[in-house]
């Protein structure tokens, strides 16, 4: 059974160093269009990594092109790995080292605001650094999100 | 056996510089899940997208109220 949320909340509370970005950071921004993968950009340590591990532990993580690959990550892979596409027992994450438009978590960290969730802080990339991830990645869907970001911008100035 | 673990960590390293969609930029993974549920499965999924989305522009709301 799909609990998003729940996923968010083991970030948030294993104190997982990540920004979310992709369609639900458009959401929160107040794009209406729907999204199912939870994407978050973190930094890519062997620390935080295994603060990702630890966090989705008991929901079977596997990897997601790769299902029969669960995740157990090594120190050696850690260093070497630059995106994780995870699927658990409550949906999918796909966790990036950079973003296309912005750069690396450094970059995405600097361009993200803060917001409180009921379970703890969470940073959430800002609708400026959006647009330009949005524009970089250029999908059909990417370029209908940055239209209604646009509109949103022009509705709250 | 440190042949299958070798394997798979070059399994990992493609998995981890490549790109998950197709051609046509469509998560096809996604889709592959979405279609392994029910139609309820699908509509109680949608629900919960939903509702984490809502939570989450309540929050963005909330912070922008209290930047204000």
């Amino acid at each position: 059974m799909q609990n998003l949320s729940e996923l968010m909340r083991r970030l948030v509370l294993s104190r997982v160093e990540f920004v979310l970005v992709g369609g639900f950071a458009a959401v929160a921004h107040g794009v209406t269009l729907v999204t199912r993968d939870v994407d978050i950009c973190c930094r890519f340590s062997e620390a935080n990594l295994m603060l990702i591990q630890q966090a989705f532990a008991e929901l079977h993580p596997v990897h997601r092109s790769r299902p029969d690959l669960p995740l157990q990550l090594t120190p050696e892979q850690c260093s070497r790995l630059k995106n994780l596409y995870l699927k658990t027992d409550l949906g999918v994450v796909d966790c990036l080292g950079e973003v296309l438009g912005i750069g690396n978590y450094e970059e995405v960290l600097i361009n993200s605001v803060e917001v409180e969730l009921p379970y703890g802080k969470c940073r959430i990339l800002d609708i400026d650094a959006l647009v330009r991830a949005k524009e970089a990645m250029n999908r059909n869907h990417d370029k209908i999100t940055v239209m209604l970001l646009k509109k949103i911008k022009e509705q709250q100035t | 056996m440190p042949g299958e673990r070798d394997n798979e960590e070059m399994v990992l390293q493609e998995t981890s510089t490549a790109q998950v969609a197709d051609a046509e930029d469509i998560d096809l993974l996604l889709l592959k899940d979405s279609l392994a549920k029910t139609p309820w499965e699908r509509m109680q999924a949608n629900d919960d997208a939903l509702n984490f989305g809502e939570s989450l522009r309540a929050a963005m709301q909330k912070s922008h109220a209290k930047l204000k």
